[in-house]
């Protein structure tokens, strides 16, 4: 079970060892050199490299944005990555507080903790805040899909695809709160340690 | 059984792979028998086998068995 404190967007969401802290401007410069790093942007859906000045809009064009929500994740006080919630575009949901399905987003830009068992633990405590204190029916992710890790990562967690792009160059999977329980029972336990 | 042939035969159990294959230098996430999945099934198993309770910068750093050995010794298991 995870632990929240403040009310969205100012939320911190404790649990499994880490912490979601609200973003904030002085993370924005960290979280762009992570966006940029090779290792992070051939798995976004653009691979463009983000300027100073790109990285600036963006934060000021999410600050007033209630469909989404950004936290910088911290493990031992020291942030290694990003994680988010954001409301479909297909969506009529206003909020992400309102909405009954959420998008997902997540890097871990510190290369000591890529693809390791930390990686599970910020979204952990971002689904269980979702699912129990959100109340959504289900996250929905889109991946690329020759993106073997984030497949494998999101199979884990329980996700199942349920469509794939003409092109076959992107799938969508969902996730279910009871699939997502029963699937991330051993992760769980680990991180709970 | 010595603890090195418990510790190969952890490797064994956990990760469905022959003795011959436990190797100081394999190394995670190098075969598809070895991924985040059976990473814990693994640490349950070397603590199940050895009576330890691991830390978590311990099964994060736990990327090969040379370095299985080297944080197990750290619990006092020798090899």
């Amino acid at each position: 079970m995870v632990k929240v404190t403040g009310t969205l967007p100012q939320l911190t969401i404790s649990g499994y060892q880490v912490s979601l802290e609200p973003l904030h401007e002085n993370d924005i410069m960290q979280l762009r050199a992570w966006r940029n790093s090779e290792f992070v942007r051939h798995k976004m859906l653009s691979s463009d490299t983000i300027t100073e000045l790109q990285q600036r809009n963006w934060f000021s064009k999410i600050q007033n944005d209630p469909q989404q929500c950004h936290w910088v994740v911290r493990y031992k006080g020291a942030a290694i990555g990003t994680t988010n919630i954001k409301v479909p575009s297909d969506s009529s949901a206003t909020s992400v507080s309102v909405a009954k399905a959420l998008e997902p987003g997540l890097y871990i830009g510190e290369p000591t903790y890529q693809g390791n068992i930390i990686a599970f633990a910020p979204t952990l405590a971002l689904y269980d805040y979702c699912f129990d204190y959100l109340n959504i029916n289900t996250l929905q992710a889109t991946v690329k899909a020759d993106n073997r890790s984030a497949l494998n990562y999101n199979e884990k967690l329980g996700y199942e695809t349920v469509s794939r792009s003409d092109d076959g160059c992107w799938v969508t999977l969902c996730i279910t709160k009871a699939r997502y329980e029963e699937a991330t029972t051993m992760i769980k336990r680990f991180l709970s340690r | 059984m010595t603890n090195q042939e418990k510790l190969t035969q952890a490797f064994c159990d956990a990760l469905g792979i022959g003795p011959d294959q436990v190797k100081d230098d394999l190394q995670y996430n190098t075969i598809k028998e070895w991924d985040s999945t059976a990473h814990m099934v693994l640490i349950s198993e070397l603590e199940n086998t050895f009576d330890v309770m691991l830390d978590t910068d311990d099964i994060i750093d736990m990327s090969s068995v040379a370095k299985a050995k080297e944080i197990l010794a750290k619990y006092d298991v020798s090899f």
